[in-house]
């Protein structure tokens, strides 16, 4: 009978440490959820059927510094990439300000030359305006998923730097490189972020760490 | 290197531990001052097994549940060894100009 109630208290606390490890990174869980789990059954007091709050802040937090801070050390590459990453949202930023800044300048040169096209620059220029805060949170969800090793974001950084491409492309055929400048050559130092962080993170040092589980087998 | 980072490499210089084995040799080592949680202790062990400081040396199934031993890599017992000289050198250093007379006296 009171073997029964041990066991019964027992699969409760076991449910609620594991609602509590679901804070740790899947593939950490795979590895070392029942052993840990076994850990804390064990340390656990006798009768005892909730976590208590300071262990389950040391849990959380453990989870939360894993997810944040994974302890495979990053190549010198990705650290870099990551780094131009960021400088990636920053330089969108410094983009967005050329744009905002130079827009009373480039409808000018615009209309002295072509005034049939000025509604087409600025409609232009409001889809730049549109696209740049998309743009920042994609330069920081690349940096965030390469900074953690996933290899999609290798895939979308490549894809992304490809789109990107084609936008400046687009921008010179049009003649932008004349009438705005100032914003090309932010748009062109964007750009040469985007390359160095996508030839970083595709040197056979970042490889590694973006496939550790090949490389080992 | 933090404490509990090197309490849990002195706890399994000697041989290999489950992780239930380092909590209470960390306990004891310390003389009851650090108890290590569960969330801190493999937050440590993970960290340790990634820079290669330790390893998996044997894994066991008791009472239906996974206990796994580990152990101490070559440069995991350099860095141990490296870092319990710097300890020592740090303390004497200190003991002798608390206690001039004594240390110089040992010595």
């Amino acid at each position: 009978m009171s073997e029964q109630v041990i066991s019964g208290d027992q699969a409760r606390l076991e449910r609620a440490y594991r609602r509590i490890l679901t804070w740790y990174p899947r593939s950490f869980r795979r590895d070392n959820e029942d052993e840990i789990l076994a850990v804390l059954l064990d340390t656990a007091a006798e009768g005892q059927v909730r976590v208590g709050l300071a262990e389950a802040w040391d849990l959380v937090r453990g989870g939360l510094r894993m997810r944040l801070w994974p302890a495979v050390p990053r190549p010198r590459t990705v650290r870099a990439a990551v780094k131009l990453m960021l400088a990636g949202a920053a330089a969108e930023l410094a983009t967005v300000i050329t744009v905002l800044v130079t827009s009373g300048a480039v409808r000018a040169a615009v209309a002295a030359r072509h005034p049939s096209v000025v509604h087409a620059v600025m409609a232009h220029e409001v889809i730049d305006l549109v696209a740049a805060p998309v743009a920042i949170g994609v330069w920081l969800w690349l940096a965030w998923a390469n900074g953690k090793g996933e290899d999609w974001g290798r895939v979308l950084g490549a894809a992304c730097f490809g789109l990107l491409s084609l936008t400046m492309l687009g921008d010179l055929t049009q003649h932008a490189a004349t009438y705005a400048p100032a914003s090309m050559i932010a748009a062109a130092i964007e750009w040469a972020i985007g390359l160095a962080s996508v030839l970083l993170i595709f040197t056979p040092a970042a490889g590694r760490y973006y496939r550790p589980q090949l490389v080992q087998q | 290197m933090q404490e509990a980072t090197f309490l849990i490499l002195t706890a399994l210089a000697d041989g290999s531990q489950h992780g239930y084995g380092i909590i209470t040799e960390v306990q004891q080592i310390s003389g009851g001052r650090v108890k290590l949680r569960a969330g801190t202790l493999y937050t440590a062990l993970d960290r340790l097994r990634a820079d290669g400081l330790i390893g998996v040396d044997r894994e066991e199934i008791v009472e239906g549940r996974l206990r796994r031993y580990y152990r101490l890599t070559p440069a995991g017992t350099k860095v141990l060894a490296d870092e319990a000289a710097r300890l020592h050198a740090n303390a004497t250093a200190a003991l002798r100009r608390l206690n001039p007379g004594l240390a110089g006296g040992v010595a």
